[in-house]
C-alpha cells in the first residue's frame, strides 16, 4: 500500500508576523518555519499505517529551499521518500494551483490513500484537500479525527460541539486530518541519521507538466493583508503587577463572584 | 441576468440560521452588482422548508429532493450543487463555512475551475468584481481578496445578521442525478458525556498554548479557578497535545460557555475559540502580545506575562475572600 502525505511548511506559531512592504503577505525573510500543525497529525496517521503493516509513505511539499528541512524531519519521523516541488512560481499558487500541482504528483505516484492537513496555519483556506480529491476524482472526507484502514477507509469527521460523523470511503481516497487525531511522534536520533540516506526528488512545475498554477493562475487575488482594525477593544490595564491585580480584584468583586 | 446562489444547509429537518445570513450577503451583493438572488435546498422531504425559505428572502429556490440526500454526503451534495449552479446561471455561490460547507465547497470551485475564498467575514460586489474579507494566520491578520468572474465563497457563521424580512419567492424542483455516491454515510455519534460541565460554572479560567507546559495548568491556572470558585477551561491545542482532557475545551468543537466571568490566559483568540466564550458576561484577557485578537472581544485586558499576573491574582483573590 502507498500513502501520500501533503506537507506544508508554515511560519512558526510563535514567529513575529509583520506585513511586508507591499502589504500583500508577511515578511518571511527572518522568521522560523515549521511543519503545519495539522500536517504533523496527517503524517502520524500515515506512519501508524506503516507501523501496522506494509506501507510506503511518500511526503510531498511545494515550497522554497527551506522546505528541505521539513521534508528531512518527516523522513526522520519514518516517511520513506520525499518529493519537493521547488519552483519560485509554484510558491505563489492559490489553493487550486496547489491542488493541481499535487494532483500531477498523485497521478505519477498512484497512492491508495492521500492524507493532508485539514487547514494550513498561514493561509487558513481549508481548501487544497477537497480540490485535490475533485481533480483526482477520489472520494474524500475533511476534519478527520480517526481512520480505520481496511478495503475502505472508515473516517470519523469532526462536527460541531464534539459530535462525529462516520463515513466510509472506498480506496483510493483522500482524508484531511484534524489536529488531535493522534499523538505525533518525534524524529529519533536514529531516524534522523537514516533520513540522510532517504531520497528527496526535486521537481518543477514544468517537470510535472503543470502550466495552470503559479502566480499567473491566481483567481482570487490577495489585495492586502493587514492587522485587523481595532474596534471596541478591551480596556487595557496598566501599572505595576500589584496595581493591575488590584484593579482586577475590584472589577471581579463588582461582578459578585468574590 | 446572472445570479448569486445561496446554498442552504438542512440540519434535523430545519434550515440552519446561517443560511439566512447568506441571504443577507446575497441580497447586498445582488443589489450592488445587478444579480438576482436564488437559493438551493438539498435534502429528503424538504419541499415545505424550501417554500418557507423562498419567502424569507431566498428568492427562486431550487429544490433537490432525494432519498440519497437524507444525510449529508459529499458526492451527492457536490452533484446537487453543480446542478443548482447550472440551473440558476450563478456566477457567485455562497455556502456557510460549517462541517458540510468546508467538505464540499472547495470541490465545487475545483469542478468549475473558478476562484475559491473560504471563511469570509464580508462580501462586497460591484459589476463583475467581488471583494472578500477573511482572516489569515489563525486570526492574527486580515486579508482582502478580489475576484473577477466566477467565485465560490464559504462564509463564516455569525459574520452578519440573518435576513429577517420577507420577499417574493418560489420553489422549483430540480431533477438532478445525484446517484453513484462513493462515500457512504454510516452514522452520527453524539459526544459522550464529558465529566466536567463548564457550561454551569459562574467562572471559567482558561489557559491556552501560551501556558506552554502541562504541569503549569495544575500549578498556575487551576489555583486561580479555585480561588474564584470556578472551573478550568482550555483552548484546543492544549487538549490536542494531551495536556488536558477534551472536557476542558472551550470553542466550536468543545463547550460553549456563558459564565459571569471568563479569564483567558495565553489564548490568542482564534474565531473557533471565540465562538465558545464570546457570550460570557465579563471577559478578562491576559496575553503578552498587545495585538492578540482576544483583546478585541475582552472587556479588560492585561498585556503581560501570564506567569506574573495569574499567580499574583490568585493570591489577591484568596486574600480578598479572607
Ligand atoms: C507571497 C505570496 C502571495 C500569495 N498570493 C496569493 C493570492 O493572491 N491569492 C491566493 O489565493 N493565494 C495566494 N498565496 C497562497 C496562499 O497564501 C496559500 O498558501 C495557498 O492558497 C494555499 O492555501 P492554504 O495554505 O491556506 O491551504 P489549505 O487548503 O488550508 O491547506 C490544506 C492542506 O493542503 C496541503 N497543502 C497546502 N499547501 C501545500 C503545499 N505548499 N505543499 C504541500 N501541501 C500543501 C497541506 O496538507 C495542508 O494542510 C500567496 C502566497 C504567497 C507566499
Ligand atoms: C474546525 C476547527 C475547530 C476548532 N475548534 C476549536 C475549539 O473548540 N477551541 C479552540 O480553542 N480552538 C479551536 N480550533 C483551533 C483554533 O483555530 C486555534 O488554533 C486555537 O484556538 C489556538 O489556541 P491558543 O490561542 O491557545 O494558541 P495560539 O494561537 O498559539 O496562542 C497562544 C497565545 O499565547 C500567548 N502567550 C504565549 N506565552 C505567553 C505568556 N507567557 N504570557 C501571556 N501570553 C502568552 C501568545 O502571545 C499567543 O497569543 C479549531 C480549529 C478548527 C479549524
Amino acid at each position: 500500500m502507498k500513502v501520500m502525505v501533503c506537507l506544508k511548511q508554515v511560519p512558526h506559531q510563535d514567529a513575529r508576523l509583520d506585513v511586508n512592504a507591499d502589504g500583500t503577505w508577511i515578511q518571511d525573510g527572518n522568521i522560523k518555519f515549521e511543519i503545519n500543525s495539522y500536517d504533523t497529525y496527517a503524517l502520524e496517521e500515515a506512519l501508524k499505517i506503516k507501523d501496522a503493516g506494509e506501507a510506503d509513505v511518500v511526503v510531498v511539499s511545494i515550497g522554497p529551499d527551506r522546505v528541505t528541512q521539513a521534508l528531512r524531519t518527516a523522513l526522520g519521523m519514518g516517511a520513506d521518500r520525499a518529493i519537493h516541488v521547488k519552483d519560485d512560481d509554484a510558491d505563489l499558487s492559490d489553493t487550486l494551483g496547489c491542488a493541481k500541482i499535487l494532483a500531477a504528483i498523485a497521478k505519477e505516484e498512484n497512492p491508495d490513500i492521500v492524507f493532508t492537513g485539514f487547514m494550513s496555519d498561514d493561509g487558513n483556506f481549508s481548501a487544497v484537500a477537497p480540490m485535490l480529491a475533485e481533480l483526482l476524482d477520489l472520494p474524500s472526507a475533511t476534519g478527520v479525527l480517526s481512520v480505520e484502514v481496511g478495503d475502505s477507509l472508515k473516517c470519523e469527521r469532526e462536527l460541531e460541539g464534539g459530535a462525529l460523523e462516520v463515513v466510509e470511503l472506498p480506496k483510493p481516497c483522500l482524508a484531511a486530518i484534524q489536529t488531535g487525531a493522534n499523538q505525533v511522534r518525534y524524529a529519533s536520533l536514529k531516524g534522523i541519521m537514516q533520513a540522510k540516506k532517504k531520497p528527496v526528488d526535486v521537481k518543477t512545475m514544468a517537470d510535472l507538466g503543470v502550466s495552470d498554477a503559479g502566480a499567473g493562475a491566481v483567481k482570487a487575488k490577495i489585495e492586502k493583508v493587514y492587522v485587523p482594525p481595532k474596534g471596541d477593544s478591551a480596556e487595557i490595564l496598566s501599572g505595576s503587577t500589584d496595581e493591575i491585580v488590584g484593579q482586577l480584584v475590584t472589577k471581579i468583586k463588582e461582578l459578585g463572584v468574590l | 441576468m446572472a445570479s448569486v446562489l445561496v446554498v442552504t444547509e438542512v440540519n434535523n429537518g430545519a434550515i440552519r440560521e446561517s443560511s439566512l445570513e447568506l441571504v443577507s450577503f446575497a441580497r447586498k451583493v445582488a443589489e450592488s452588482s445587478g444579480r438576482e438572488v436564488k437559493s438551493l435546498v438539498i435534502g429528503s422531504g424538504v419541499d415545505g422548508i424550501a417554500g418557507e425559505f423562498a419567502g424569507k428572502g431566498g428568492g427562486e429556490t431550487l429544490v433537490v429532493d432525494s432519498a440519497d440526500a437524507a444525510n449529508y454526503n459529499v458526492d451527492v451534495y457536490k452533484k446537487a450543487i453543480l446542478a443548482g449552479v447550472e440551473a440558476a446561471g450563478a456566477d457567485l455561490v455562497l455556502i456557510s463555512n460549517t462541517p458540510q460547507g468546508w467538505d464540499v465547497a472547495p470541490r465545487i470551485a475545483a469542478a468549475l475551475d473558478c476562484a475559491f475564498v473560504s471563511d469570509c467575514t464580508n462580501v462586497e460586489a460591484s459589476g463583475s468584481s467581488t471583494t472578500f474579507t477573511r482572516r489569515v494566520f489563525n486570526g492574527k491578520l486580515d486579508a482582502q481578496l478580489s475576484v473577477e468572474g466566477t467565485a465560490v465563497a464559504s462564509v463564516q457563521p455569525g459574520a452578519t445578521e440573518p435576513f429577517a424580512g420577507s420577499a417574493d419567492g418560489s420553489t422549483t424542483a430540480l431533477d438532478a442525478d445525484v446517484s453513484g455516491a462513493r462515500a457512504k454515510f454510516v452514522e452520527i455519534k453524539q459526544s459522550e458525556s464529558t465529566g466536567i460541565d463548564l457550561t454551569k460554572a459562574d467562572v471559567v479560567v482558561s489557559g491556552g498554548r501560551g501556558v506552554g507546559d502541562p504541569d503549569k495548568f495544575a500549578e498556575v491556572i487551576q489555583p486561580l479557578a479555585d480561588a474564584l470558585g470556578g472551573a478550568m477551561g482550555a483552548s484546543r491545542p492544549v487538549v490536542d497535545a494531551g495536556w488536558l482532557p477534551h472536557a476542558h475545551q472551550v470553542g466550536s468543537s468543545g463547550q460553549v460557555v456563558t459564565p459571569k466571568l471568563y479569564v483567558a490566559a495565553g489564548i490568542s483568540g482564534a474565531i473557533q475559540h471565540l465562538v465558545g466564550m464570546k457570550g460570557s458576561n465579563f471577559i478578562v484577557a491576559i496575553n503578552k502580545d498587545a495585538d492578540a485578537p482576544i483583546f478585541e472581544i475582552a472587556d479588560v485586558g492585561v498585556v503581560a506575562d501570564l506567569f506574573e499576573i495569574v499567580p499574583a491574582l490568585t493570591e489577591a483573590a484568596n486574600a480578598a475572600k479572607g
